[in-house]
């Protein structure tokens, strides 16, 4: 009997013990890493770290700076970077930019031959999507806390960015699925008006829920930038859903314009301009942050990846650019732009010295300019009136007098260096070498020398590079460009000593395109703004660019419009949507070296003006078809 | 040194005194393997009718022999022994004749005699291990066993292998067989600061390894073995009086393998000739041979000390060991201390039997800086390794313009990269074991087991990087990271077997229980972080659970069949509830031919048809807890700015609830047999595995889910093959031995199911570009490649294509599968000689059909950073055959750059010379030996034999010479 006692004694310790074995398959993550949706959402403080992944998605990779765990799988971890796709997909496609590596699927880009299933175009589509799956389940999750006025905010902005990230699905891809809440349905694909509508309504509805303008901290966006993408969405409207309006647009750039944010126009680093600002390292504190109305932040040492700042920094130094003046420690040698670009920013001192008026025999003539002083070939002026003459040249530092038909026994100079002309005074200083303005009065005896100012937002670098490509990819052909700069206004570089990683934010709605974008809806028949308005905003970008008022202008076109853009928002992100607005990304209309592969540009087919959807999201997801032509 | 005062000094006690002849001659009789007492064994002086058998304790006693007489010594079953008659004892240790059939195998959860096999289980044991320099467990089974490839991934000391048996069954999980040790399996996961799963163990303590190999027979190890099963038992004490064994070997390492870069002379030409102005004026005056300023001849050495016998009854067997190698990459280096204690006592009238085995390990590395190979591959060879002028410790670097730095993308000074950073690794281990088996008094049929288990490491490292360093940071003060990993593996098994002979049936039943646990504990500090003022501690924490029930049927009727049946129930925390639990089933059937009727007269000693299939599981190396919805926290590198602050951002993770087992299916039919008195053995295998619901990184719909991919079950795969195993002893003769094995296999795998083509193989030369491709109804791991057109003169041209799709444009869509890079036919030769007291062992391989991407030329023959770059880096040799130009992502994915790689190796040749009874008992063996001998391929880059099939900054294996002696006493 006792033992009978004992076995089952035994029997059951064994069985107590089996049980609590099983017990012990229920584990849970023990990583400090690792965090649960009751953790994340445990109070508004926490909740902020999840709406900080729906922004870090758009700047960063994934979880580790710069690389190591992923957000995005399939690609290089940079490579995925939302900016820097956004560049490859939308710049480098077009007459902004060639790249010289052989990565894969990237030559197919600038080359338009790009097939279903280019690696970048899959990955963005993948990021653009996956933010929409971050936000619906932000907004699901922090229903709860509601009752928190900065949560409502937070939810606010998350479906800010949702709709954003629509806004770049539907430009990129035109159909896609429109999935607004979390679900493990296969959802069904949308058309790009049925985007579009979703897009212009959520903005109308969180309009008036997100922070007044300018009451959010730097970073987050307030209503200000649902004005704005509506002011974008509508001026895009009659390409993406035949239907104009124009109207809208003035309507919410107007709001924008008269909102809080401000053109920057304090030149930090006394360069002559407050545009080079925009893409300093300390972009979010030199002034430039006032015109950002949604900006992606970067930070060398906290927020680090291989895309954004970092991309067009590191991408665009090569040959003999000098990497500490990009502030950073050496380039990727990738990037170029085309002689397209350049060509904008060209000035053709011929052409402005014949609209002067008719050449002279007056003339200027000493060290100061080509050839010395004896020169037997003096540099002409042109002549703007009675007895007034004026010349655009390039001059050397150095000396100069006025003489007629380049004989000394004509020449005026000036005594005492007053302004006032006498004839055989004294030598006229020229300071720098630059180009200059000078006028001559023989009137009253004055003359004037002035630097003439030019659009310097184009920021090239040449030496060493040919304007023509002929060789993609070779670095040396085509200009480099120095737009982005790891440099503080003060000339210091930026936080990560190292030079590898980059502070300088990236705009992605800046105030100065809510002024093209009106100036353009009211040239293509808006109603409820002004030309006049029109013209004066875009002079508000030119003289920022000059300067000066120099490059102040009297009336706008259509044209002009495409140009200014091209000259203001270039390298970012918006060429290729601007080129097909204007009918120029496929056609012939406008060509550029190298489009559709071909040295000298040749038109492709117009389908793609949109890009394929992934084919691997069509096999998980059999409800959708592929674009058409792919 | 004080190992080898210890034998000196136990040397000089055991010199006899005294020599003489006596007429009486007496011993004992024992096995050799076992060291246990042999009855019944004829003893007879030859040449006369004289003789005797042992007794039942082995002991025998003949009187009046003639001092020079033979006496010769024979059981069935073991090799006949001659001994000239010189004492008065002669004591005889019988070795059992190769390829017995009373040979006990050990298989999960017990042991079976191998004519009771129903599987296909190949054991190696310890007198047909691979010689020579072995410092890795699995080296001593190379080329040893049909159908399972081992290479090694480099030719680093101390470094792991791959061993794949029967080609590779999963694509994204492990594909790595599980290891037991004396019934303990180990953590896949490796040790951080370890090199190899297997330096735990001093080859020179196991005692055999057993490979299963099909299904039927891993599948008592379920979820775990779908990638076979590899058994390492060790060495145990003998019940006898003690013997020692002291053995030691210096090795010398020969670097012979280069990659082929240009010359100096060549590259200044080129460079003359396609450069720049700015390019030429870069060009140094040095002649320098990068490779060769980094790899070098090394020397190695290894001791070990060995005693087994009985001490209170109780045997016991202990060994110390110590094995020092460098690299021939300079300033690499790996030393190990090993000890062990096993002891196998039994009590109550051998009815409780334990067995307790104790192991400690203490490694220490220096990890060269293995960046300095590819460093070296690309390195200027007209630069001189050192400058005067250099900021950085005098070693030559390409600076920026300020000078304060070095050039961004620049290669890096190999030698300074060697020199000047320190990875130093120590990792202490503690494996050990203690099974205790309990025949029940009441009812001795059945035998309760237990065995408990544990594997414990601790592991530090720290990397110093030297102020000095070559950088292109100008603020860089030189680094230190450091770690800690702490593992511990914890086993408990238990289970009974019941064993039954009625009449002609015989059964035997085991059921039993089985709880592991394995849990880690990483550390990391990085100063760099701390510098950037960024989190710079790093904790990673991990548990897994698995839990297993299991049971097996062996039934034998008369000699004739045998039928082994398997059940395994296997239950991983890593996977959700409700399909936590797998159950794999095994059924095998042998027919023993020989012992029908019919066979009775015939040559044939043994026939054996084998028809098995079972079923296994895999989930090594899957992330663990898909199921659930986490949340990933950012580093503080990865932190979003809102105002003037930073955020830690919360992710949540791709969920996947429905993952499931990955399984693997095998039928397997086998033949095995013998004849000739068994001089002739040997077996065929023929076999189907089927791998189903392969886990593989899926894309999801990243609208509904968290991402774009996840680890989901949707592929098959199929690996079918034959596989042949000969084994012959040529010549049995007094003096002359002499044996030949020979094996060969075919595989042909093919994935069968693939939902999505999954890029693989990523390449230097690009980002983002693969050369290889997992796809549906192609090989796993198939090249996948754009066709090159050659000119008439078989140049390539470059750019040039074949249209394989007549589009006229060559895109994406014109790439083809072009093999693939693992061998379809594997074979393996060995052969041992012994003249009288000299041995003869060679070992060779073949590999046929693997094929090579050679990313060293693909990626270092083009001179784009010529004229690109404000550096120079050196060209491969191939650019005088191909000359292209520019990196395109088509001239790195040419099939110019895939070539057959098939070779013969001939592994190792080892010539040994015994002095038996050397000093009165004891023998002395001295022996030399040559491994990597030689290698007869056409492949034209560094090695044919490179794992993955891409070629690319491989460390070389070198050619090692060996010289050593071992002594019993």
């Amino acid at each position: 009997m006792k033992s009978i006692i004992n076995k089952l004694l035994l029997l059951f310790a064994v069985t107590l013990f089996l049980t609590s074995c099983h017990k012990d398959l229920d584990q849970s993550p023990i990583d400090p890493d690792s965090f649960t949706e009751e953790d994340v959402f445990a109070n508004p403080t926490e909740a902020k770290g999840a709406l900080a992944k729906l922004y870090a998605s758009l700047a960063l990779t994934g979880q580790k700076g710069p690389a190591g765990s992923a957000d995005i799988a399939g690609i290089d971890e940079g490579f995925s970077q939302y900016t820097r796709m956004l560049f490859n997909l939308n710049e480098l496609t077009t007459d902004h930019a060639v790249v010289g590596w052989g990565d894969a699927g990237l030559q197919d880009l600038h080359g338009m031959y790009w097939s279903g299933g280019n690696d970048f175009s899959d990955a963005m589509y993948y990021r653009l999507a996956q933010e929409v799956s971050f936000c619906n389940s932000f907004i699901a999750n922090a229903a709860a806390l509601n009752a928190d006025a900065d949560v409502q905010s937070y939810i606010a902005e998350a479906r800010f960015l949702r709709a954003f990230a629509y806004y770049n699905l539907m430009d990129l891809y035109a159909n896609v699925p429109l999935v607004t809440e979390l679900s493990t349905t296969l959802p069904t694909q949308s058309n790009r008006a049925e985007i579009f509508a979703f897009v212009e309504a959520e903005l109308l509805a969180i309009k008036d829920i997100l922070k007044e303008s300018g009451a959010n901290e730097y970073g987050r966006v307030d209503r200000v930038a649902a004005w704005a993408l509506l002011s974008k969405l509508y001026i895009n409207a009659e390409t993406w859903i035949g239907t104009a309006k124009y109207t809208e647009c003035i309507t919410y750039s107007n709001l924008v314009m008269t909102s809080t944010y401000n053109l920057n126009l304090n030149d930090a680093n006394g360069n002559g301009t407050a545009y080079d600002e925009l893409f300093l390292a300390d972009n979010d504190t030199n002034g430039a942050q006032d015109e950002f109305i949604f900006a992606l932040n970067f930070d060398g040492l906290h927020s680090q990846t291989y895309g954004g700042s970092t991309f067009l920094t590191h991408a665009a130094t090569g040959g003999s650019v000098p990497a500490s003046m990009i502030g950073i420690n050496g380039g990727w040698g990738g990037l170029r732009t085309t002689k397209n670009l350049v060509n904008q920013f060209a000035v053709d001192l011929d052409d402005m010295n014949t609209a002067l008026g008719p050449q002279t025999d007056w003339g200027l003539v000493g060290s100061a300019t080509p050839n010395g002083w004896g020169s037997v070939d003096d540099i002409e002026m042109f002549q703007t009136g009675t007895n007034t003459y004026a010349v655009y040249a390039d001059l050397l530092s150095g000396e100069m007098k006025f003489r007629f038909n380049e004989d000394w026994g004509n020449n005026y100079g000036d005594d005492g260096a007053n302004g006032t002309l006498e004839a055989g005074g004294a030598n006229v200083a020229i300071g720098a070498a630059g180009t200059y303005y000078i006028t001559m009065n023989l009137n009253n005896n004055t003359y004037t020398v002035t630097p003439f100012l030019s659009d310097k937002r184009g920021m090239f670098y040449s030496a060493g590079q040919s304007l023509e490509i002929e060789d993609i990819a070779q670095f040396s052909n085509g200009y480099a460009v120095t737009k982005f700069r790891n440099v503080n206004s003060n000339g210091t570089p930026g936080s990560d000593t190292s030079g590898n990683f980059t502070d300088t934010d990236l705009p992605m709605i800046r105030l100065a395109e809510i002024y093209l974008n009106y100036a353009e809806a009211v040239l293509r028949g808006g109603t409820g703004g002004s030309l006049t308005t029109a013209v004066a905003k875009i002079n508000e970008l030119r003289e920022r660019a000059y300067g000066s008022t120099s490059g102040n202008v009297s009336s706008i076109n259509l044209n002009f419009i495409l140009d200014e853009r091209s000259k203001e928002l270039y390298w970012e992100g918006q060429r290729r949507t601007d080129l097909i607005r204007f009918g120029k990304f496929t056609t012939a209309d406008y060509l550029w070296p190298f489009k559709g592969d071909a040295p000298a540009g040749a038109a492709v087919a117009s389908f793609r003006n949109i890009f394929p959807l992934p084919p691997d999201a069509i096999s998980v997801n059999p409800n959708l078809v592929q674009n058409t032509g792919y | 040194m004080n190992k080898f005062r210890f034998f000196i000094a136990s040397i000089l006690l055991l010199i006899p005194a005294v020599m003489f002849s006596q007429m009486k001659v007496s011993g004992t009789v024992t096995e050799a393997a076992t060291g246990q007492p042999l009855p019944g064994v004829n003893i007879q002086i030859v040449g006369t009718t004289q003789g005797t058998t042992s007794d039942f304790d082995g002991n025998y006693q003949l009187e009046n022999v003639k001092t020079g007489s033979v006496l010769e010594f024979s059981y069935i079953g073991f090799v006949t022994e001659q001994v000239k008659v010189a004492t008065g004892t002669i004591n005889m240790a019988m070795k059992e004749d190769a390829e017995s059939l009373d040979e006990v195998v050990v298989i999960g959860y017990g042991t079976a005699k191998k004519s009771d096999l129903t599987g296909s289980v190949n054991m190696v044991s310890a007198k047909d291990f691979n010689q020579g320099s072995v410092t890795t467990a699995q080296n001593l089974i190379t080329g040893k066993i049909a159908g399972v490839n081992v290479t090694a991934p480099s030719g680093a000391p101390g470094e792991g292998t791959a061993i794949r048996i029967r080609g590779i069954s999963s694509i994204s999980l492990s594909n790595d067989p599980l290891y037991v040790v004396d019934g303990l399996p180990l953590d896949s996961n490796g040790v951080g600061g370890s090199r190899n799963i297997l330096d735990l163990i001093n080859p020179n303590d196991i005692e055999s390894m057993v490979v299963l190999k099909d299904a039927s027979a891993t599948a008592i190890y379920g979820s775990r073995a779908a990638n076979g099963v590899i058994m390492i038992t060790t060495k145990k004490g003998k019940d006898k009086d003690f013997t020692f064994n002291y053995g030691t070997k210096a090795s010398f390492y020969h670097s012979y393998n280069t990659v082929d870069m240009m010359t100096a002379a060549e590259f200044r030409s080129v460079v003359n000739q396609i450069g720049s102005t700015a390019a030429k004026a870069r060009l140094g005056s040095a002649n320098t041979d990068w490779q060769k300023e980094i790899f070098n001849d090394a020397v190695g050495y290894d001791h070990d000390f060995s005693g087994v016998g009985s001490l209170l009854k109780v045997p016991v067997r202990f060994s110390l060991g110590y094995s020092n190698q460098d690299g021939i990459l300079k300033t690499d280096n790996f030393s190990r201390t090993t000890a062990s204690l096993s002891l196998t006592p039994s009590l109550l009238d051998e009815h409780l039997k334990f067995e307790i085995n104790a192991r400690g390990t203490e490694i220490n590395n220096f990890f060269a800086n293995t960046g300095a190979i590819g460093n070296a591959i690309r390195f200027d060879p007209t630069q001189s390794v050192y400058d005067v002028n250099s900021p950085f410790g005098g070693y030559f670097t390409w600076l920026n313009t300020a000078g304060d730095a070095q050039l961004n993308l620049a290669p890096t000074n190999p030698v300074a990269l060697l020199e000047l950073r320190k990875n130093t690794a120590f990792v202490e281990r503690l494996i050990g074991n203690v099974k205790m088996d309990y025949k029940l008094h009441f009812f001795p049929d059945v035998v309760g087991t237990i065995n408990v288990g544990m594997d414990k490491s601790k592991s530090k490292g720290r990397t110093v990087q030297s102020a000095l360093m070559p950088t292109s940071d100008a603020d860089w003060n030189g680094s230190l990271e450091r770690y800690t990993n702490e593992r511990s593996n914890k086993l408990l098994d238990a289970y009974f077997t019941y064993s039954k002979v009625l009449n002609d049936h015989d059964i035997k039943l085991a059921a039993g229980y089985s709880y592991q646990s394995l849990d880690s504990d990483n550390y990391n500090y990085d100063s760099e972080k701390m510098e950037d003022g960024n989190t710079y501690e790093f904790y990673d924490l991990e548990k897994e659970v698995m839990l297993s029930y299991f049971g097996r049927l062996n039934y034998a009727y008369k000699d004739k069949f045998n039928l082994t049946a398997t059940l395994r129930a296997d239950a991983s925390s890593k996977l959700n509830p409700n399909d936590r639990w797998g159950y794999f089933p095994s059924a095998a059937l042998a027919w023993n031919i020989h012992n029908e009727k019919f066979m009775a007269n015939s040559k044939i000693n043994e026939l054996k048809l084998r028809i098995g299939y079972g079923e296994v599981g895999n989930v090594s190396d899957l992330d663990p807890y898909l199921f659930l919805t986490n949340y990933v926290g950012s580093e503080s590198t990865a932190e979003y700015q809102f105002g003037n602050a930073f955020y830690q951002t919360y992710r949540p993770s791709p969920i996947n609830t429905e993952i499931r087992w990955e399984i693997g299916r095998t039928l397997n039919f086998g033949l095995d047999f013998a004849a000739f008195d068994r001089r002739l053995s040997g077996a065929i295998n023929v076999y189907n595995k089927e791998t189903i619901d392969m886990i593989i990184p899926a894309l999801i719909d990243p609208f509904t889910n968290f991402g774009n991919e996840i680890e989901t079950n949707i592929g098959n795969m199929v690996n079918k093959g034959i596989e042949l195993e000969l084994s012959g002893i040529l010549i049995q003769k007094e003096d002359l031995d002499w044996k030949l094995s020979y094996n060969i296999s075919y595989n042909d795998n093919e994935i069968t199911k693939m939902e999505f083509d999954q890029p693989w193989g990523g390449i230097d030369g690009g980002v983002g570009n693969n050369v290889q491709i997992m796809t549906e109804g192609q090989s796993p791991a198939s090249f996948f490649v754009y066709q090159q057109v050659y000119d008439d003169a078989g140049k390539p041209i470059e750019g040039v294509y074949v249209d394989r799709n007549s589009d006229d444009v060559i895109n994406n869509e014109d790439k083809y599968y072009y093999k693939d890079p693992y061998a379809d036919i594997l074979m393996g030769l060995n052969t041992s000689l012994k003249i009288k007291n000299f041995d003869l062992s060679v070992s060779a391989r073949a590999n046929v059909g693997n094929y090579m991407y050679d990313n060293i030329a693909s990626s270092k023959a083009i001179p784009y950073d010529i004229n690109a770059q404000a550096y120079l880096s050196n060209l491969h040799t191939d650019y005088f055959e191909t000359g292209f130009q520019t990196f395109t992502e088509t001239n790195f994915l040419s099939d110019h750059y895939v070539s057959d790689a098939s070779f013969i190796k001939i592994d190792n040749v080892t010539f040994g010379m015994s002095f038996p009874e050397f000093l009165k008992k004891s023998d002395l063996r001295v022996f030399g030996s040559v491994q990597n001998v030689a290698t007869f391929t056409k492949y034209t880059g560094l090695d044919p034999e490179i794992y993955g099939g891409i070629d690319n900054n491989f460390y070389p294996r070198p050619r090692t010479f060996t010289f050593g002696f071992n002594i019993n006493f």
